[in-house]
Parts: C-alpha cells; sequence; structure tokens
C-alpha cells in the first residue's frame, strides 16, 4: 500500500515538473500533498500514536486544502498570463528530473547502509521531491512558481523527516507548518505587490539592483 | 530569570506599538524597553561566564557562555537602533515619506524582528532554532520592503526567496543530525544538549554530509560567498535603523547556528573538516568581497559587501579554531556589530540629506552635516581595521593566530584583502566627505536622538579597543570556555 502511494508521490512530482501552466501545477501540487497525507495517515494508523494523527489533520488543512487554495485566489486576483514561463521544455525537464531522481536513489544507498530496499527507495523519493522542487525554482520564471517550488522541496522534507527519524518532534512539527503557512501568507503578499508595481510577476525581469 | 526580560520585553513593546498613538513617544518608550534588555544581557553574560550553563523552562531555554556572548551583541545594536530611530522616523514622518499609521507598524515589525533573533541563541531544541531563523527572514523581509518602492519590493523579494531556500537546506541537515542521533539508538531529541554529551558516538559520515548541508543553509543567511547574492540588495534598501541590524546581528545569528552545529562536528573528533570548511567559505567571502568594494558606486552597497568581508574574517577565525583565534573571531563579532551599525546610521543621514545613493554625486558631507560627518570618517577608520579602535585588535588576533598555526598563505591573503579593502574605503569615502558644499544646500542639524546612538556606539568601539590590550588573559579565558558547551 504504502510503495503504490509513494509511486503516485513520485508520479505527481513528473507531473509538476512537466507543466506548462500555473494551475496544472497547483494541481499536482495538492495530489503530491494529498499522497502525503495517506502516508502519514497510514503510518499513524500503524502506530497509533495520537500526535501523528494531529500531524495528518494539519497535512490536510493546510497543504491540501488552504494553500491550494490561497494560490489559486491570488491566480485569479492579479489576472495576469498564467504560463509558468519555461526555461527549459517540459521534454527536457523530464530528462532532468529522471537524471535527479537516479542521483537521489545514489546519494539514499550512500546514506542507509543496511540492506533495506523500502526504506532506500523512500529517502530516494524524498531528496528527489527536493531537488525537483529547487528545479522548479530555478527554471520557471513567475513569482508564483517560485513559491510552489518552495513547498515542494518543503514536502520532500517532510517525507524525510517523517521516514528517516520517525519524524521531528511534536512541536518542532507544528512549529514548522506554522512556519510554512505563514511564509506562504507573506510571498503571497509580496506577489500582490510585485504585481502591482511591475504589471507583472515574471522574477527574470526583476532586475533593477546590480552589482 | 533575565532571560523572561529580554524575550518579554520586546513582544510587550510589539504589543504597545499597536496601541500607543503617538509614534514620539513610543520611540522614546521603546529605546528604555531595549535599555532594560541590554541590562538584563549583560546580567546573563556574567552568570554564565561563572557559573556554567542555565537551562529553564524544563528545557525549552539553553543559555551557555556562546550564547550569552550573541545575545548581548544583539541587545547592543538593538539599543541602539532604537534610539536612533527615534530621530530618523520622525524625519521620515515630517518629509511625507511614511504616514503616523505606518511608523507604528514600523514600531511593531522592529520589535517582532528582535525578539525573533532574541531567540535563536536562547534556544535549546535545534529544531526551533530554525523556525526562529526562519522568522527572522519574514519578518525583516516587510522592513525591507518598507518604502514600497521597486527596488525595495524586488529586494525583498530576492531576499525572501534564497534565504527560504537556502534555510530549507539547513533545515535537511538538522534532520540529518536528527537522523544520525536515532541510529545510535538513543530517543528521540533535537535537544543540543542531549546531543553534544554523546557527539563521539554518532556517526561521521551522516554528521560530515549534514554539516555541509547546515554551513550551505545557514551560510545563505550569513552571507557567505558564494550564496550572498541577496545581500546587497537587502541592506542597501532597508529602513537605515533596519540595515544596522540586518548587517550587525541578523548575519551573526546564521553564523551562531552555523557554530552550535560546528561544536557537535568538532566533539565528534571531525576538527579538520570543520577547519577546512570554515576557511573555505570564509577566504571565498573574503576575496570576492573586496573585488566588489573596490568598484562600487553606490554607498550602503559598499557597506553591505563590507559586512560580507568581516562575515569571512569571522569564519575564518573560528576555523582556525586556536584559543586565540576563536577569542579575535568572538571579539569580531562584537566589534563588527558596532562598527558597521555606526557606518549604516552614518549613511542613513547621508542618504536622507543628498537624496541618493551614488558615491560619485556626494560630496562635502562633513560640511553639510559635521557630525555624522566626523563620526562616518572614525567610523571608517575603525572598519578597516585602525589601530586604537577595536577591530584592529580582533583582526590582529586573528592574523597571529593564523602564524602561529602556520598558515602562512590564509594570513596572506587575510592582509593583502585587508589592505586593498582599506585602499577602497579610504578612496571612495575621502571623495565624499571631504570637497566643497554643493550648490542649494546648508548645514543641517541632527536630532539629538540621533547622536547619541552614535555616541554610545563610538564609546564601545573606542573603550573596548583600549580596554582589552591590558585584559587579553581573560578573554583568552573566555574564548577556552566558549567551544566547551
Amino acid at each position: 500500500m504504502q510503495g503504490i502511494i509513494l509511486f503516485a508521490l513520485l508520479a505527481s512530482t513528473y507531473l509538476m515538473v512537466i507543466a506548462k501552466r500555473t494551475p496544472a501545477l497547483i494541481r499536482s501540487f495538492r495530489y503530491q500533498s494529498l499522497c502525503l497525507f495517506a502516508i502519514t495517515f497510514i503510518i499513524a494508523l500503524t502506530q497509533r500514536e495520537p500526535d501523528l494523527y494531529i500531524v495528518a489533520g494539519l497535512l490536510f488543512t493546510l497543504k491540501v486544502s488552504l494553500i491550494p487554495y490561497l494560490l489559486y485566489r491570488i491566480i485569479r486576483k492579479i489576472k495576469v498570463n498564467e504560463d509558468l514561463g519555461l526555461f527549459i521544455n517540459p521534454q527536457l525537464s523530464l530528462f532532468w528530473a529522471l537524471v535527479f531522481t537516479y542521483l537521489s536513489w545514489i546519494f539514499a544507498s550512500y546514506l542507509v547502509s543496511a540492506n533495506n530496499a523500502i526504506l532506500t527507495g523512500t529517502l530516494a523519493i524524498a531528496f528527489f521531491v527536493v531537488l525537483a522542487g529547487m528545479f522548479l525554482m530555478i527554471f520557471r520564471m513567475t513569482a508564483l512558481a517560485q513559491i510552489i517550488g518552495l513547498l515542494v522541496m518543503e514536502n520532500g522534507l517532510f517525507l524525510f523527516a517523517s521516514t528517516v527519524s520517525g519524524g521531528m518532534p511534536f512541536f518542532v512539527e507544528i512549529a514548522i507548518f506554522f512556519d510554512v503557512f505563514v511564509s506562504v501568507l507573506i510571498m503571497g503578499f509580496f506577489v500582490y505587490r510585485i504585481n502591482k508595481l511591475f504589471t507583472h510577476i515574471d522574477v527574470n525581469k526583476l532586475s533593477r539592483l546590480k552589482g | 530569570m533575565a532571560i523572561f526580560i529580554i524575550l518579554g520585553i520586546p513582544l510587550l513593546l510589539a504589543i504597545g506599538a499597536l496601541f500607543v498613538r503617538r509614534e514620539r513617544l513610543f520611540g522614546i518608550i521603546n529605546c528604555f524597553g531595549y535599555f532594560l534588555v541590554l541590562c538584563a544581557s549583560a546580567a546573563i553574560f556574567k552568570e554564565t561566564a561563572f557559573a556554567g550553563h542555565i537551562k529553564a523552562f524544563s528545557n525549552f531555554i539553553y543559555l551557555d557562555l556562546l550564547s550569552a556572548v550573541f545575545i548581548t551583541v544583539i541587545s547592543v545594536v538593538a539599543f541602539a537602533a532604537a534610539l536612533y530611530s527615534i530621530g530618523y522616523i520622525r524625519k521620515d514622518i515630517e518629509q511625507k515619506i511614511i504616514s503616523e499609521r505606518k511608523a507604528r507598524f514600523y514600531y511593531l515589525l522592529f520589535n517582532l524582528f528582535c525578539f525573533s533573533m532574541f531567540c535563536v541563541p536562547a534556544v535549546n531544541n535545534l529544531g526551533l532554532l530554525w523556525v526562529a531563523i526562519e522568522m527572522t527572514t519574514l519578518i525583516s523581509a516587510f522592513l525591507v520592503g518598507f518604502y514600497n518602492s521597486k527596488e525595495s519590493v524586488e529586494a525583498a523579494w530576492k531576499y525572501i526567496i534564497i534565504c527560504s531556500v537556502g534555510i530549507i537546506f539547513a533545515l535537511l541537515g538538522t534532520i540529518l543530525f536528527s537522523y544520525a542521533f536515532s541510529i545510535s539508538g538513543l530517543s528521540k531529541s533535537l535537544n543540543w544538549s542531549d546531543m553534544v554529551p554523546v557527539a563521539h558516538i554518532l556517526d561521521k559520515n551522516i554528521l560530515r554530509i549534514a554539516f555541509i548541508f547546515i554551513l550551505v543553509g545557514y551560510g545563505t543567511k550569513a552571507g557567505l560567498a558564494p550564496m550572498h547574492t541577496w545581500l546587497p540588495d537587502a541592506h542597501s534598501q532597508a529602513v537605515a535603523p533596519i540595515s544596522a541590524l540586518l548587517s550587525g546581528v541578523l548575519l551573526k545569528t546564521a553564523i551562531y547556528a552555523i557554530l552550535r552545529f560546528g561544536i557537535i562536528i568538532i566533539k565528534s573528533g571531525e576538527l579538520a573538516y570543520f577547519t577546512h570548511l570554515m576557511i573555505l567559505f570564509g577566504v571565498i567571502s573574503l576575496v570576492i568581497s573586496s573585488g566588489f568594494i573596490l568598484v562600487q558606486k553606490d554607498l550602503k552597497r559598499l557597506l553591505a559587501y563590507s559586512s560580507i568581508e568581516h562575515i569571512g574574517i569571522i569564519s575564518i577565525g573560528f576555523g582556525l579554531g586556536s584559543p586565540l583565534a576563536i577569542a579575535g573571531a568572538i571579539l569580531h563579532v562584537f566589534n563588527h556589530a558596532v562598527a558597521k551599525s555606526l557606518m549604516f546610521f552614518g549613511a542613513g543621514n547621508i542618504v536622507r540629506v543628498y537624496k541618493k545613493h551614488n558615491m560619485n554625486a556626494i560630496r562635502g558631507v562633513i560640511k553639510a552635516l559635521p557630525f555624522t560627518g566626523i563620526m562616518a570618517l572614525l567610523g571608517v577608520f575603525a572598519l578597516t581595521g585602525f589601530a586604537p579602535f577595536s577591530i584592529f585588535i580582533s583582526e590582529m588576533m586573528i592574523i597571529m593566530a593564523a602564524f602561529t598555526n602556520g598558515s602562512y598563505l590564509i594570513a596572506a591573503l587575510l592582509l593583502l584583502c585587508l589592505g586593498v579593502i582599506f585602499g577602497a574605503f579610504i578612496f571612495h569615502f575621502g571623495k565624499m566627505l571631504f570637497g566643497n558644499l554643493p550648490k542649494g544646500m546648508t548645514v543641517i542639524g541632527e536630532p539629538l536622538s540621533g547622536k547619541l546612538a552614535f555616541l554610545f556606539l563610538f564609546f564601545l568601539i573606542c573603550g573596548v579597543g583600549i580596554v582589552l590590550v591590558f585584559k587579553n588573559k581573560d578573554l583568552l579565558w573566555l574564548a577556552q570556555r566558549l567551544l566547551q558547551g
């Protein structure tokens, strides 16, 4: 079961890498968060830890519902071109994503000494998700895509933490959730401002400060 | 007990900023608040120096000498910035740059920013340390984009994005540390005070990888090159008192985080690894920044690049690792914070009067603003390491440590870069400070609170520089205790 969900998570990440328009990117982000929620929920069921139920609940309310909703709202409000503005076309992006998957596999098998295929696989996927988020942040031009890239990286880290060390201590987990939510709010606020001042959200064209 | 004053007062003041309607009155209250914080931090410093560590709040808060040093540095600069803010914000309102309401918003953010910075050295849990550092980014982004111009919003966006990505890597490193901790068969914990005693049994390979992530992640926030690209933008666009806080102490809180993890690495027996990485990043920062300083045209960006240079020196100092070098580095943290704040206050006054950042267009500052001009002149000498001032002593200690360690190449590079930077600073500031008054400009009076802030900082620069010549044994004793945890 867990394997299937992990596979779905991987697939949703590939979908994000090849997405051309912002709504598609947000939708795939929602799928990814949903997979993450499912994994956490299953772990909570098997381990019977009340803390994990709360974490799973927070994951659902924040990352599956609230944050995608906020991002959709921003798109509706600012009414800019929905194209992501790719520096690298989808085919080449997919190629790089495959390379990243392989690299994360090597990294994961270096990190896990024992012969544990499931743990290694999960680690590899988690690390790949972090790299994919980084890729989105660098090679997509709009400010919104950068926010989503950051969230994707954070999702990868969440998976990483819950597999390698059985999650962070409970209050740290809560604090990090709060932090991510606040950072999305603040970045969204800045996207509004950028749109108001520059009449676009193309970060590649933000180049007034040099040297 | 004093730690509750330090964390409580900024929070109370933040709430107060919402309710007190007269911003001038509130500025004075603010200043008194930070004076109390300064006294409390001195008390903590004294307590930790003699009694070892303090734990409070069921292990939530853990203070040792290292945290006490950083808390003291933060409170000194915060007090000076609060003092300087009174006059600066008043002028902004008089010139209709901001409204009264926005001034209250400024004080709210100022206090929240200080609160989040005070949290960094106070918390014990490494996950909460991460949260506190991310909070400093999020709050100060508003202060960078405060004037809402195209440039400042651009700077704020770059700042928030680059630092958030960097800090995500730091979280990855933190998780790897906790992984190393959990596979060694110990119960789940992220408390620093639990990790240090068992550092020697942790898996060294994982610790090494984890520290790379930590160094890149928090190094972004600390402004180590080549991750420094957000820094000149953010520092040049922020409100002047905030530039001082950003450059003087925000960078240092990230250095503090690196040191916390560095101590675990050193205790696990990987001193050489720590040394090499810190020196590598330090040297890169020093070389890159000295190039940019040489060709810089913008006044505030010049000071920002100088911060990268000093962070490089601090990182080399901690990297060298001998007691002399660590004493020098910790002293340099303090000295740079004080001297750089002085310079940013000066730059703030200059930019307000001349209404531009371009150094080629600014002439005759000493005639237009006699007090600020003279303070800036002395500040330049202090910042570039001239003799009676305190930075001279800390730089000297680091260079001496490099020679006694046998790292001649690093000592030579340090001396070369410091020479280049000294020349560049004298050249840039010489042109600006002297010369004739531009047409249509008269001598301008300065507010008392601003002058007091300058004098307070200048007193510290001189005082520390002169006192330490006679007290160097105590300083070495402190440095030896510093990295013991």
